[in-house]
């Protein structure tokens, strides 16, 4: 196995407001190896964007809280960094591509210097180089140079994620958090830009943790995947671990409820009962039992550990110890 | 079976300041009666004003619109009304189609009111029976909707579309704006519905993979027009117009075994603003020649199949 330089080790996030404490992320462990793709699975409040907002370091604040854990990169706690230091890996050594990108960029300034703009923040200020860099970058994510000066409202939207994109690697990062990049464009728009970051991901040899719902872009992207329930990772392996062997039945029950493209195949979808938990009151046990067809009383009393049921597959569930194969 | 939803070369354009956008231009397509009728497009290929167009919230540019025989192109007052209680809209998004003022049961109880038809005791029983049919507890009639999560809210959009009884709903993004999971609990919804009332819907979606699981036949729209039409299954096992084959091999596959040949398509969609005659793929087709400048016609391939595109024996040599 390649190098590992991101750890994050039982992180717990809340967010704490006057009228309420979210329980964001409860107790998240993952590495992250030099090269590799991870994909986050998870539905809406499962806590995928917080976790990648506390390794960029740009939690809400003050409502965003790490209770307790660390994230480790490079071999530094990344929350015993000073802001100027965490500045520098911010940006050039760390980046996020966020989901909209039609609020991502600045309005009133031109595609080429905000891109410029990172570049020389972190290059110690040489202009002519950072404007150079900059043409190199539109280029390289397809955009004719001569729209260096031109503003995001006269791109469309597949175009302005592919400038979020360029932002987000000029400096050459080690490290790409990618939220949902492509989930506000249209399928052969997000087929474009999905082989684009694919291409520039294995020429820089930049690691990458994509956020996603959709279980097929995981699917054409990802080495790994880790599915998030509930601010927790509930099931976490390679590729083939969680497509071909899928062991918690929360990862079941997302597959079953998704339309199948394959022939033949129209039966009735399986719907995951109920609702996802409220997190400023989380169920006691298993966060799943409540929606959990196999739920038995331990399930409801006791939380679960992480079982690993073959060799780098591990599962959170009471029922789950090892994989029959 | 007959056709329940009839429309002939159907238009809508809109005025801009850089001249006219034409939306829908010229679609031909007929709706059976129990039927769903998937549309599938990117965003701005015209899909949306599409059905609004059939449901009359928009009035059509020219061509002509049957609803079970009678022509309904261009209905005012109360006709209008009457056409609305047979056929109805249910909108993408659950957060932003609810009043947000009014409790569930106002909600719900809102066209039962508006039809002038019912008592208020029909009125307050009508609406227990339209929460039960679509699964909210009725210990929510009070709620207001920023208390209900987006799968329960859809379920209200859904109970006030099915109010006064239609026959016929065009279905705008229904579930795009739902999690997985939830978004399978209300296609189940949609699909037990329909078979219970006979429902016919015209499903408007993006997403091919849901347009698969429910409709009966696909429209494929590129622009404004329709580029291919089909039994559904069909048009996932033999689709023939270059579009339909780029947009389908787009989709990314959860299957990690089998791969896809993708075909990316280079640039983007053009402008619909006074578009050129002829085939509006063209741009960004990889098979176009001068033919493809010319109009385009839609033509029976295969039973029930029609594809608008001149060369289409030509990318398809199964076909000649």
């Amino acid at each position: 196995m390649s190098e590992k330089f991101l750890s994050v080790k039982n992180l717990h996030v809340h967010y704490v407001t006057s009228d309420a404490d979210v329980s964001a992320v409860n107790g998240i462990s993952l590495d992250l190896y030099k090269g590799r793709t991870l994909g986050l699975v998870g539905e809406t409040g499962a806590g995928k964007t917080t976790v990648a907002r506390t390794i960029l370091g740009i939690l809400p604040k003050p409502a965003g809280r790490i209770t307790d854990g660390e994230v480790i990169f490079e071999g530094q706690d990344i929350y015993k960094l000073t802001e100027p230091q965490m500045q520098k890996i911010r940006g050039s050594k760390i980046t996020m591509i966020f989901q909209d990108p039609m609020t991502a960029l600045n309005p009133v300034m031109t595609v080429g210097d905000q891109i410029a703009e990172v570049v020389e923040l972190h290059n110690g200020g040489d202009r002519a180089a950072a404007k150079k860099r900059a043409v190199e970058m539109l280029e390289t994510v397809g955009i004719p140079a001569e729209r260096y000066v031109e503003y995001p409202h006269q791109f469309s939207g597949g175009m302005k994620q592919r400038v979020v994109i360029a932002i987000a690697l000029a400096c050459n990062p080690t490290l790409l958090l990618a939220d949902e990049p492509t989930t506000a464009l249209d399928v052969t728009i997000q087929a474009q830009v999905l082989e684009l970051m694919k291409k520039l991901n294995s020429e820089n040899d930049t690691s990458m943790i994509l956020i996603t719902h959709d279980l097929g872009v995981v699917a054409e992207m990802c080495d790994d995947v880790a599915i998030m329930y509930a601010g927790q990772i509930v099931e976490k392996g390679s590729l083939e671990d969680i497509f071909d062997h899928p062991q918690h039945p929360y990862t079941e029950g997302l597959f079953g409820a998704l339309p199948s493209m394959k022939d033949d195949e129209d039966d009735r979808l399986k719907p995951i009962a109920g609702m996802p938990p409220d997190p400023t009151d989380l169920p006691s046990g298993c966060y799943f039992h409540p929606r959990c067809p196999y739920a038995t009383e331990q399930c409801s009393k006791e939380a679960p550990c992480v079982n690993e049921v073959a060799p780098g597959h591990l599962v959170q569930c009471h029922l789950r110890t090892r994989r029959e194969a | 079976m007959s056709a329940l939803v009839e429309i002939t070369d159907l238009k809508k354009y809109f005025k801009s300041p850089k001249g006219m956008v034409h939306a829908v231009d010229g679609v031909t397509m007929s709706i059976e009666k129990g039927s769903t009728m998937g549309v599938v497009g990117e965003s701005g290929c015209g899909k949306s004003t599409l059905g609004r167009v059939l449901i009359q919230m928009l009035a059509p540019t020219g061509g002509k619109l049957l609803f079970d025989g009678e022509d309904v192109t261009n209905l005012k007052g109360q006709a209008l009304r009457d056409y609305h209680s047979r056929a109805q809209f249910i909108f993408q998004d659950p957060y932003s189609s609810l009043d947000p003022r009014y409790t569930v049961e106002q909600a719900i109880a809102e066209p039962l009111i508006n039809a002038r038809k019912f008592s208020r005791i029909e009125i307050e029983k009508k609406t227990t029976e339209l929460m039960d049919m679509v699964g909210v507890a009725q210990r929510l009639r009070q709620s207001y909707p920023h208390e209900l999560d987006g799968g329960r809210r859809q379920r209200v959009v859904i109970a006030r579309a099915l109010a006064l009884d239609p026959e016929f709903i065009v279905c705008d993004e229904p579930v795009s704006a739902l999690d997985v999971s939830i978004q399978a609990q209300v296609l189940n919804l949609l699909e037990d519905l329909q078979k219970e009332r006979n429902l016919t819907y015209m499903f408007i979606t993006h997403d091919m993979s849901v347009v698969k699981h429910i409709s009966d036949n696909i429209s494929v729209m590129y622009l404004g027009q329709l580029v291919e039409t089909s039994e559904s299954r069909e048009l996932f096992v033999h689709s023939y117009h270059p579009y339909t084959k780029a947009l389908l091999s787009a989709i990314p596959s959860t299957d990690i075994h089998h791969r896809m040949n993708r075909i990316v398509l280079k640039g983007e969609i053009t402008s619909p603003i006074n578009p050129p005659p002829g085939c509006r793929f063209a741009a960004r087709c990889p098979y176009a020649t001068d033919k493809c400048r010319e109009p385009q016609k839609l033509e029976e391939v295969a039973p029930n199949h029609f594809v608008s595109c001149c060369r289409v024996r030509e990318v398809n040599p199964e076909l000649a």
